[in-house]
């Protein structure tokens, strides 16, 4: 399929993917397609996080409020996001099942001197596909307060599906690094220097898998950038590999549903015909 | 990085009394909203909500690559307003819908293509280290 030009055959290349990051290379494709991957990732990638908390009580020396925004942060396991549905589309009042998922945090410090830790460890979720990250048993958990003798928090939270554009704590990834052109050949960039431009600047990672300019080389002003390097790292409630999958699949809806608003624009518009039956 | 985009130039289509259909400067399609009138159809501008950057670049690059079309831009009018515009001018040949069509579907096919590139070089991946 030849339909974009030779620029449009894209390629990738997985340079390392563990756990918790991916790093790949997009080639032969245009910036704006890139860019939209690299917004996507961030801000419209669907989690499941905490939105709403009841407290039942709190005598601990935070403020409701602030336990409530604490309590928001935590990564909650989202690999079966798309199971869920976003509160908007559901037909219950409230939360229900389907679109919300029940935690509980209820804890009491009983011991004399001694200061006790809660930490996502003790959020106990109604729905086990959606709990609260942990790295291994080893892991002691998220911190979220610290209580003294007597002291003791129950409250009750509901999560819920949404997008980073809404708020930040339901962006699936902590950091989206990308770069194209690390030798600045097309000269998207002007670096500031006192008097050598390779002494003071140092050559970032991906250079050595781009290719450096020769030392005769000549600017091309009409080249365009076609290699992107893209480095994910995750929040850990979803697998690198999936947010960029998923990523792929928002963009594709997008397109969809611009494409329904297109057609349902075939009808008469204003009374007149559609213009396309003009010609 | 510059994002600036492709400003469109042709100020008249932001009439507030677009509705007026005595107006030439009307064509302005909204495609989850109001519908405006078409009084040229090879040059429109088509106004999409609850999109931005995002897809309105991707999608005015891939509209470019269509040897019909003379001109096409994007902007957000307003940062507080969420709403994309669209403007699109085509030769004899085709139409502004029509390029609009081609764009789209041709960015569907561009994005399920890279998809499938990133699934192979995702399995390919795992293949070279389950093997080490």
């Amino acid at each position: 399929m030849d339909l974009f030009g030779p620029a449009n055959k894209p390629e990738i290349r997985i340079q390392e993917l563990t756990g918790e990051r991916i790093r790949f290379i997009l080639t032969n494709t245009d910036l704006s397609m890139a860019n939209a991957l690299r917004r996507i990732m961030i801000s419209e990638v669907a989690t499941i996080a905490i939105d709403m908390v009841q407290f039942d009580l709190n005598t601990s020396v935070l403020a409701d409020e602030f336990i409530a925004h604490r309590l928001g942060l935590i990564p909650l396991d989202s690999t079966e996001a798309d199971k869920i549905k976003y509160p908007r589309d559901c037909n219950c009042s409230g939360a229900c099942k389907e679109c919300s998922v029940e935690l509980n945090l209820h804890v009491k410090c009983t011991e004399e001197d001694t200061t006790k830790d809660v930490t996502s460890k003790d959020l106990v979720s109604h729905d086990p596909r959606f709990t609260p990250i942990t790295e291994g048993p080893k892991d002691a958990g998220i911190l979220i307060a610290k209580l003294r003798k007597g002291q003791e928090i129950k409250v009750k939270c509901i999560a819920k599906k949404g997008v980073a554009k809404e708020h930040a704590k339901w962006s699936p990834c902590a950091a989206v690094a990308f770069e194209y052109d690390p030798f600045n050949k097309l000269r998207h960039t002007h670096y500031w220097i006192e008097e050598d431009e390779k002494k003071e600047w140092p050559q970032s990672k991906n250079a050595q898998d781009d290719f450096p300019p020769l030392d005769d080389e000549i600017f091309d002003f009409t080249a365009k950038p076609n290699r992107f390097y893209f480095e994910i790292e995750t929040i850990g409630s979803m697998k690198p590999e999936d947010i960029v999958m998923n990523a792929f699949k928002k963009l594709l809806e997008k397109i969809s549903s611009i494409q329904m608003g297109l057609h349902s624009n075939d009808v008469p518009i204003n009374g007149r015909e559609p213009t396309r039956d003009v010609f | 990085m510059d994002y600036s985009d492709n400003a469109d130039n042709n100020n008249n289509n932001e009439n507030p009394d677009e509705n007026d259909s005595d107006l030439e400067v009307s064509d302005i399609l909204n495609f989850h909203t109001e519908k405006g009138t078409v009084i040229d159809p090879q040059s429109m501008t088509f106004s999409i909500s609850g999109e931005e950057h995002t897809l309105g670049n991707a999608l005015r690059y891939m509209i470019m690559q269509n040897p019909e079309v003379e001109y096409c831009g994007y902007s957000i009018p307003h940062p507080s307003e969420d709403k994309l515009n669209i403007r699109i001018q085509t030769t004899e040949n085709t139409t502004a819908i029509n390029a609009m069509r081609k764009g789209l579907e041709d960015l569907k096919s561009l994005c399920a293509k890279i998809t499938e590139t990133f699934c192979e070089a995702n399995n390919k991946f795992d293949e070279k280290n389950s093997i080490s």
